[in-house]
This record gives structure tokens, sequence and C-alpha cells, in this order.
């Protein structure tokens, strides 16, 4: 019993110590910064998600690991503008790492770093769901992917100072390969410009104005509200006058709205990653795009 | 497995918090269960949602210490109602109960459909989630439930008006603290368990409720679980198991009884 004892004593030693923990310990709230976080860290960095492509990141269970992680955590990469409002703070108070806490380095929110759309001067009650700081489903268009990336290197930088110069030599070649896949996403989606769709939730102001898809309707009446019959009612008049291409869902949705209006109108519904790992093409920030795009493309057909 | 959890800092005031339910909602339960009206803590948490919605809606926007007002002020009235529908209708008592809850429920979705800004904030205001309390917050609540505590034991609660006040003081802070699932868990669970029992009934389900709330937080930690959830689980197969031990002990006391009357 003794010697037993003495065992767990060591082996509780050990894990205290965390001999091979990488350099950088990086929580990201969602996955498509964790997986920036990948590409921009490489080895130098581990990555825990909080959140998985078939959450909505508004909400979110409470585990006693996620308070663990978040205390060891270097770095909290988040998209921020209210997203997270309904469990990040509460998160932030019960891991007292002062690290992270808002004001800190090792305290990073995506939407600080590019405009935002959908800005509201006087928050309106009347408009729904919304979020006063700006719309915050920024990872839709790629070209705000790529001003987070910089700022984010910027970040690692500070925070791992001995490996700034390998930082900066993992960012050139990130870019380099992100500004191609731009330009070949930009010219493969080129017929999707000026396509109508209808939305579900309004989650893809910024992927609609990089490829000039336009929004005709939107299932919730305003963000966040189910829609009541008088709203469903003047959508299906709407869409014959005024038909639609596809009905777009993000993959974490639940699908019954959408498919009750597909019966009705006969318009196909395609349903998007929304973020890396939401389909099985989408498993990294590339693949995120690849899919989007492909699934756009043989939605239109 | 995942041991990174397993830490008392992370666990300590999670437990605490569930002690102190359990301190209260264990004796509450056993007069619930013998009332018949086991969802009555489910109503009244909607009741109290609805009351903080409404003022929400009426344009006023209470905050801190006011919004705890409106919710017990609102619990307080559905306690009354329910006290009154006893008096008068206590053949359908339970199914007044549940067309209450319905009706709290969407008078929420109703209010807020028309102004819905912040709308799922505030319902998240009123259901807390085990793990994210803290020990500043439980002050309040241990000062609260001791005198309700002290009132339960002193008087005769049996009376069925200070029965519904007491009930509504309690469910209002708890599901604020540890969210519904766990306030009904620990209403009725460990009741349940010990319903069989003559002697020490309560000391019994408070030591199966405090294993039940430890095991659980454990198993979360350890398997990386949503801890609510996980303690509602392990409250349930531990009281499955001690009231199959109570049933054991009382056959083999039968038995032993009849054979020494026999002989």
């Amino acid at each position: 019993m003794k010697e037993f004892m003495k065992n767990i004593v060591m082996l509780l030693a050990i894990m205290a110590m965390h001999p091979v923990s990488a350099n950088v310990n990086v929580f990201a709230c969602e996955p498509e910064w964790g997986a920036l976080a990948k590409e921009l860290g490489g080895s130098r960095v581990s990555v825990y998600l909080a959140t998985t492509a078939f959450q909505d990141p508004h909400h979110i269970q409470a585990r006693p690991s996620l308070i663990a992680k978040l205390r060891r955590a270097d770095l909290l990469i988040c998209t921020g503008a209210e997203l997270e409002i309904g469990w990040l703070p509460i998160l932030l108070r019960q891991a007292g790492n002062n690290r992270v806490q808002p004001g800190q380095p090792g305290n990073f929110m995506a939407t600080k770093h590019v405009t935002l759309l959908d800005k509201l001067t006087s928050v309106d009650r009347s408009q729904g769901d919304v979020h006063a700081s700006g719309n915050p489903h920024i990872q839709t268009d790629p070209r705000k992917i790529a001003k987070v990336a910089k700022a984010l290197t910027a970040t690692l930088a500070k925070i791992d100072t001995t490996h700034s110069v390998e930082y900066d030599r993992l960012y050139r070649d990130f870019d380099k390969r992100w500004q191609a896949a731009i330009s070949r996403w930009e010219k493969d989606a080129a017929p999707l410009k000026g396509v109508k769709v209808v939305v579900h939730h309004k989650s893809w102001v910024y992927m609609m104005k990089w490829l000039g898809i336009k929004v005709v309707a939107s299932l919730e009446a305003k963000p966040g509200v189910p829609p009541g019959a008088g709203h469903l009612s003047q959508i299906l008049s709407q869409l014959r006058t005024e038909p639609a291409q596809m009905i777009i869902r993000a993959a974490y949705q639940e699908g019954r709205p959408d498919r009750w209006l597909s019966e009705r109108t006969k318009i196909p519904v395609v349903v998007l990653p929304f973020t890396v790992g939401g389909t099985d093409q989408a498993s990294d920030l590339f693949g995120l795009y690849d899919s989007t795009i492909t699934n756009l493309l043989k939605g239109r057909q | 497995m995942n041991l990174d959890g397993l830490d008392m800092s992370i666990l300590g005031p999670a437990f605490v918090a569930g002690l102190l339910v359990l301190a209260t909602h264990v004796p509450l339960g056993q007069q619930v269960l013998s009332r018949g009206i086991i969802f009555i803590d489910l109503a009244i948490a909607q009741i109290a949602g609805l009351g903080v919605i409404a003022a929400h809606s009426a344009g006023w926007e209470p905050d801190g210490w006011m919004v705890q007002g409106v919710a017990l002020t609102a619990a307080l009235l559905g306690a009354f109602v329910l006290h009154w529908t006893e008096r008068h209708f206590r053949d359908v008592q339970e199914a007044l109960i549940g067309v209450l809850f319905v009706v709290a429920a969407t008078g929420g979705i109703l209010l807020l459909s028309h102004n819905p800004q912040g709308g799922e904030h505030l319902k998240e205001l009123l259901v807390g989630q085990i793990l994210w309390v803290s020990y500043q917050q439980l002050i309040p609540v241990a000062i609260l439930y001791a005198f309700i505590l002290v009132i339960w034991f002193r008087t005769r609660h049996t009376r069925s008006m200070l029965f519904y006040i007491l009930f509504a003081l309690t469910v209002t802070a708890s599901v604020q603290m540890v969210g519904v699932y766990l306030v009904f868990s620990s209403l009725i669970i460990p009741a349940l368990a010990v319903r069989q029992l003559q002697r020490y009934a309560m000391l019994v389900a408070y030591g199966m409720g405090a294993v039940g709330y430890a095991a659980g937080l454990i198993a979360s930690a350890v398997f990386d679980l949503p801890t609510g959830a996980v303690i509602v689980w392990s409250l349930a197969l531990l009281a499955a198991l001690t009231a199959w031990l109570i049933q054991l002990t009382s056959n083999r006391m039968r038995v032993t009884h009849t054979r020494s009357a026999s002989s």
C-alpha cells in the first residue's frame, strides 16, 4: 500500500512538471483560431479547442478541463465582439490566469484586428440578437483571416521572444500560400457573383461581400429568434416573385427550418462547414474554403 | 482519461455548492414527494425567469440585486398562486403545476419575440452551471439557506403557505447556482432513494447526495464530461444502489424477525 501511494505521488509529480510541453500553450475558443495557431506556430505551440465545428459558440457546457486548460494557457485566442460573452468572462474568472486576462498580450481577440460589418452606432433592441460591436463571424472571409494571421504572429513573437524569427518565417510561408489560395478561390467562385441566396442565420455577411453573393431573405426574421408564421409566408411569397438559387445553412445549425422551406420552394439547401471541421473536406483552414466554394458551386447547378 | 481537471480549486466551490443545495433540497424533496407535486421546482424556476424577462421587456433594466429582487418577487407570486390552487383544486394540483410551467416558459418566448436583444443572455442569467460558481457567490446563498433551514426545522412547515414560500426562496437561489437539472435531481432523487427507510432517512439521504455529487464531480474531471449532467447520473445510479440495499436489509430483518418469532 505504501509502495502504491509512493507511485501515485511520483506520477502526480511527473505530471505537474510537464517535461514534454510545447513552448506556447494555446487555448482556442473556436476551431478556426486553433487551426490558424497551428499554421503560424508549428511545433512551437500546442492547441486546445474549447468548441467543435458542430457546437454553437454562443453556448457551452462547463467541464473541469476547460478551467484547467485555461489556467495553464499562455495564449487565449477567441473571436471576441461578444460572440463568447455568455461563457468566456466566467471562464476567465474561474481560471484566474493573469497571462490571458483582457489587456494582457496573451488575450488575443481576432475581431480587434479587422474592420467589422454591421456595427451599430446605437444598440437598437428591435433588431434582434445582434452584436453591438459588429458581426463576429469573420472567418467566412479569407482576407480577414490574413489580417488576423499577421496580428497573431506579432502576438506569438511577443509571448515567446526566443523563437520570434521562426514565427516570422512560418508567417511568410503561410501568407504566401494563403494569398495564392485566395486568388484561386476567387477565380473558382467567379460564377457565384450575383447569385441570390436565402440564409438561415446572419452568419455569412463577410463571405457574401467577398464573393458578391446576394442575400434575398433570412429565415430568422431577427437573428436568434425562431421564425414566426407571418415571416415565413412573407419569405414564400417573396421567393415566388424573386426566386433564389440556394438556401445556405452552417453545419452546426439545426436543419428543419431549411428543409421546410426547401420542400415548399424546391430550392436546394447547401450546407457549409462554417469553420474548420464542419465537413470532412474542411480539415484545415485551406480545406475550409475549398469545401465552402465546392459546395456553393455544386448548389448553383 | 484526463487528470488535469482533478484540482480542488476547480472542483471545490462546485462541491460546496452541491452540499448547500442538498442541505435544503433533501428535506424539501421529501415534502414534495409526499405532496405529489414533483415538477413544482421547474414551474417556480420558469416563473422567476419570466419575471426577469417581463421587467426587461417593460424597458426596465434590472441589474445585480434588482434582478434577484424581481426573480424572487415573481417566484413568490407563483408560490401564492400554487398555494391558492392547492386549497381550491387539490385533486388536480400536479396538473396545474404542469400547466403553469408551460405557460411561464412560453410566456418568455412570446415576450422576447419582439424584443430579443439579450434575450438568450437573460434566460441564461437564471440557469446556472455548477462549475461556474465561486466561493464569494456561495456566501449569500449559505446565509439564506441557514435561515430557511432554521425556519423549516423550528416551525410546522407542513402548513401549506409557509412551505410554498420557503420552496420559492430556495429554488430561485439554487437554480441560478446549479441549473434546473441538478435542482430537480437533488430534490427528488435522495428523497426517492430513502422512501422505504423508517429511521435515519434524512441522514442516509444527505450522505447519499454528498457521495453522489463528489463522485459526479470526479467523474466529470477524469472523463472530461459536462459536470452537471454527470452528477445527475451519479446521483441516479447511487440512489438505485441505496434503495436496493435498503430493500435488502429490510427483507433480511423481516426474515430474522419471523424466524425468531417462529422458533
